[in-house]
């Protein structure tokens, strides 16, 4: 009987060749979209997969409230490090503090690499479960130790053994290799360190950490932890929510509260909105999944939709079968049989569409998936994908056909009546319905990138490089490299800043200023930065003036953005005094500008304030530099380069272009906005392949009316008005449903921009030009074809 | 074998209803060959398709060797159908993308024959309609007359009962059409009860008995041949 379905099936794929070619086509391209989609997800929903505790794991995240806002971050104080252990050791498998990752030099003799690299304690590697291949099961014990990854031994090493070797480390600290470890695959949390050293070295090198052990307020480190197996996450959260409050008072006014965030969250559930967890790139992977099911959807009308209109064509084959003695289900077994055959074949061709793609889509999602071959889950998720997919586009035309009598189609007056065509149009005015509103989501978010993007950042990014400060050897040498870069021609002018000119790593509080409300929390973006700082970046003054080496004043000198300004509510700010400190031994601030406020942070929030004052601790983590617009930045970068490895020839040359660095922050959104560029265009492909297809059928259907038309006067311009006025009709009413139902979701997502676009109505009317004029299109090609044939042959058919 | 009585059968429309059958009334015996003729829409179709099992009737009773099939579903019907009743077309309607051996195989494969026992009896017959040479031939490669031998060949290889014709020889010249007869003939001299329906005096010939109709009704009953029946009336 099976053997018997397939044979029919395959032969009426043969049969019709072009009908089969759209057919499997369509499918294909929508199993392929669905499968990448499907791959991508699975990916996500993996993440951190490698670590057996992952339900123990958990970081601390700490909630603290300034002028009714709640904040939530993962930096915490070091005094917690002694007290989670000494009064609450009975919740915890582990405990470990950690420093966040940074970049530093690593020394082997000639061999210089720049790495990524954490502090941490001793039990990190027992808690993550790292895979040592060399070495020591407890590999941090030891202050002087590390332990290295294997593709950074590689590195370093080559195909020597690293066990036992020493490494120098930013140019000062001699340690010892007690462990290789295993690379931590990509889609897992601390992929991105290459080695990690004991936190026991860290407390040593850096002195300003002893003084944080009982600072409560300094919150610079990180905090993971394994509950015990018969702990609860929550409870355990409740019991250390108040610690804070409790050991130190002055947190009582901020509502300071600790709570556990579980490993298995911490990709896809990263946002939090007044406390509370608020998502994150989960709504992402709602997004695509969501996406994926769309697009297999139109898939599987077309698939639904060709079927049914080839129905006169198969009506008198089931007449037959039914007289012959096939009962109905068997009829529908056939018809799944033949639906089973093309999703199978489609699947094929998918799976080689996705194998031809992935590397593409990798690159595009910035993900690093393989083609999961090896996985049983893999293949029996495929045959559950196949036969469902099998089952929806199958099901429809099954039992649509099998439902003919075959009194009616044996006698040949068989003629599907209008309402036969009525879940076609259905169908046809679901899929321009996704599409459409595919269309206008994408144009919106790509209209909300670039009113980001055009937004002015009040500083100049173009021609701005940053050095990061990686070695101690820089510390001190500001000055002199400013002369040496400035006499080299290739730089203008150069400053140094605590952060990045992209971002703010540090706030403040604490300010006490003329005219401040009675229980004001203030909190303000904290940037230490030279004296060149307003000149190198381009910030514009709009009062007063910037830092300045004439003024030896300006050691205590404080400067505003213009949002700090309106935030203090203060007028004539400049000369205003600024209290910083206790009150009985404050210093003494003088605002002796305001700059205009610069984009560093969110290009979609405002600005926050801020404040730049005198680095005069050594403080410095970039050093921006202005290059010359007269050279190109080839000869700039040369010269930097050589200025730079004559003073510091153990030191890799490393920079960032701080242009690049800021089209960074768009890096989410453009991956969003190019993947639903190509799904949109996808969703079109597939819509138009069975519209092309029916537009086909309906030709051939009306045949003989064409013909007479034809005989009796009809130019080729009416009969084309006629064969595309139906369609063009469906595709009015799919905008008419899509329109509204698109506006209402994208006004739902462009909320959680402060700085958006207002959604314009050209997008709309965009997007319905486009339906129509890609619709007409297709349509056309078979209306002029069936317009133009000769009606003495379409006549002497009937 | 058969024995209706006072069937009905209407068809509506918006406007009017048509009476297909109108009270209708006869037996057929077992190992009979009945033609029945009349007019073009004088129900001679719809009472094919009624003792086929194909449709059913608005009114009156359809005994099937013995049993009220009158208002059977469906799914009985199927069943009934499959196991006691062929069909020959005028128009053949033999499915294009099976070849000659699959198409007269079909009504073994849905009566749950096994593969081996199908290809012995599906060589059997199509032996029998010397039509053995073109068994891997699609059904366009064959002449009208070659179609129909096929179509005979399907509607004889489950050994049924009941062989319903509807015009058989309608699409086909004189000398295809008589060799159609002639099988017919010799089914019928095999057991097979036939039914047919003809405009053609001379296909008429070839039965027992024609029952002549007009508008839904009976009009004329003529015995042509004696038949001697080998069982008792229903």
């Amino acid at each position: 009987m099976l053997k018997n379905y397939f044979k029919i099936a395959w032969r009426n794929l043969l049969k019709h060749k072009g009908y089969s070619v759209i057919n499997i086509l369509g499918l294909a391209l929508g199993m392929a979209v669905t499968l990448m989609i499907g791959l991508w997800v699975a990916d996500e929903l993996n993440y951190n997969a490698y670590y057996k505790n992952k339900e123990r794991i958990a970081q601390i995240y700490q909630t603290e409230t300034y002028n009714g806002e709640t904040n939530t971050g993962v930096a915490i104080s070091r005094p917690l490090e002694f007290v989670l252990p000494e009064e609450y050791a009975d919740n915890f498998e582990h405990i470990v503090m950690a420093s966040w990752e940074q970049s530093m030099t690593l020394r082997v003799g000639d061999n210089v690499v720049n790495k990524n690299g954490m502090s941490i304690q001793e039990e990190a590697p027992q808690m993550l479960d790292l895979q040592i291949t060399q070495g020591e099961l407890n590999p941090l014990k030891e202050q002087n130790a590390v332990m290295i990854s294997q593709s950074c031994a590689k590195a370093l090493f080559g195909t020597e053994s690293a066990l036992g070797k020493i490494i120098n480390l930013n140019d000062r600290d001699n340690m010892m290799v007690t462990a290789v470890y295993e690379d931590i695959p990509n889609n897992n949390s601390f992929h991105a360190i290459d080695f990690f050293i004991p936190w026991k070295h860290y407390i040593v090198s850096e002195p300003w950490l002893k003084n944080a052990a009982d600072q409560w307020g300094n919150n610079s480190f990180q905090l993971f932890v394994e509950v015990k197996e018969q702990a609860d996450l929550n409870q355990v959260s409740q019991a250390i929510a108040n610690i804070k409050q409790e050991k130190n008072p002055n947190s009582v006014q901020f509502n300071s509260k600790f709570f556990l965030w579980p490993m298995e969250k911490w990709h896809l559930y990263a946002d939090f909105e007044n406390g509370i967890s608020s998502g994150g790139r989960i709504e992402n992977v709602w997004l695509f999944g969501i996406i994926g099911a769309f697009v297999l959807l139109l898939a599987c009308i077309n698939f639904m939709n060709l079927s049914t209109a080839r129905s006169e064509k198969r009506a008198m084959e089931v007449g037959i079968r039914k007289a012959i003695g096939s009962s109905k289900s068997q009829l529908i077994g056939q018809f799944l049989s033949e639906s089973f055959l093309v999703v199978f074949f489609a699947f094929g061709i998918a799976l080689g569409l996705v194998l031809l793609f992935l590397d593409g889509f990798n690159e595009l999602a910035s993900k690093a998936i393989d083609f999961p071959w090896n996985s049983t889950i893999f293949w029996v998720a495929a045959f559950l994908f196949i036969s469902l997919t099998a089952f929806i586009s199958g099901s429809y035309p099954a039992l649509y056909l099998s439902s003919f009598r075959p009194v009616k189609v044996l006698k040949g007056t068989f003629k599907a009546g209008k309402m036969a065509a009525l879940p076609r149009k259905v169908l046809v005015v679901t899929q321009f319905s996704v599409s459409i509103a595919l269309i206008i989501g994408t144009l919106i978010v790509m209209s909300q990138i670039e009113f980001s993007k055009n937004r002015p950042i009040g500083y100049q990014t173009e021609g701005l490089i940053q050095i990061p400060v990686m070695s101690y050897e820089f510390v001190g040498k500001d000055d002199l490299m400013r002369q040496q870069f400035l006499t080299s021609g290739a730089v203008m002018e150069m400053a140094t800043s605590s952060s990045p000119s992209t971002d703010v790593w540090s706030n403040r509080s604490g300010y006490d200023w003329e005219g401040k409300p009675e229980g004001f929390q203030e909190d303000f973006a904290f940037t230490e930065v030279s004296y060149e700082y307003v000149e190198t970046l381009g910030l514009k003054v709009v009062e007063g003036r910037g830092f300045s080496r004439a003024f030896a004043t300006d050691s205590s000198a404080i400067l505003l953005n213009e949002a700090a300004v309106k935030y203090m509510g203060l007028k004539d700010p400049v000369g205003k005094i600024i209290r910083q400190g206790s009150e009985e031994n404050p210093t003494l601030l003088r605002v002796i500008g305001v700059v205009e406020d610069a984009v560093v942070q969110s290009p979609y929030e405002p600005v926050k304030q801020a404040v730049y004052v005198l680095d005069k601790y050594g403080n410095a983590s970039y050093w921006n530099l202005r290059l010359n617009p007269g050279q190109s930045a080839g000869e700039n970068l040369a010269q930097i380069e050589e200025v730079f490895t004559r003073n510091f020839p153990n030191t890799p040359f490393s920079y960032d272009f701080v242009d690049q660095e800021y089209a960074r922050k768009f890096a989410e959104e453009e991956r969003v906005a190019s993947l639903a560029k190509i799904f949109t265009v996808l969703a079109i492909v597939i819509s138009c392949l069975g519209l092309f297809g029916l537009a086909s059928f309906v030709a051939a259907q009306r045949t003989k009316e064409i013909g007479v038309r034809k005989v009796l006067g009809a130019s080729v311009a009416n009969l084309w008005l006629l064969l595309s006025k139906d369609f063009v009709l469906l595709v009015v009413i799919a905008l008419l449903i899509a329109s509204p139902v698109a506006f209402y979701l994208m006004q739902e997502w462009i909320q959680k921009f402060t700085y958006r676009t207002d959604i314009s109505p050209l997008i709309f009317i965009a997007a319905a030009f486009g339906a129509l004029l890609i619709t007409l299109i297709t349509v056309s090609f078979q209306a002029i074809k069936a317009a133009i044939a000769n009606p003495v042959k379409s006549l002497r058919t009937e | 074998m058969i024995k209706i009585t006072d069937l009905e059968k209407y068809y509506a429309t918006e406007e009017v209803r048509t009476i297909a059958l109108n009270k209708l009334s006869f037996q057929v015996q077992e190992g009979e060959f009945v033609a029945v003729m009349g007019p073009s829409g004088c129900g001679k179709s719809t009472l094919l398709n009624i003792l086929g099992l194909l449709d059913d009737p608005d009114g009156g009773s359809f005994i099937f060797n013995g049993i009220e099939v009158a208002g059977f579903n469906e799914r009985k019907r199927a069943d009934l159908r499959k196991h006691n009743i062929g069909f020959v077309f005028q128009s053949f309607n033999l499915i294009d993308e099976l070849t000659v051996f699959e198409n007269v195989e079909l009504p073994l494969i849905y009566t749950g024959v096994k593969p081996a026992e199908r290809k012995k009896r599906v060589d059997e017959v199509l032996e029998k309609m010397q039509i053995m040479h073109r068994r891997k031939h699609f059904p366009q490669q064959l002449s009208g007359g070659q179609q129909q031998r096929v179509a005979v060949a399907r509607a004889v290889v489950n050994n049924p009962k009941l062989i319903l014709a509807d015009e058989p020889t309608g699409n086909l010249d004189s000398s295809n059409g008589n060799e159609v007869m002639d099988l017919l003939t010799e089914l019928n001299e095999a057991g097979t009860t036939i039914i047919m329906v003809t405009h053609s005096e001379h296909d008429a010939k070839y039965s027992h008995r024609i029952i002549r109709m007009l508008d839904g009704q009976k009009v004329t009953e003529n015995v042509l041949s004696e038949y001697k029946s080998k069982t008792l009336e229903v």
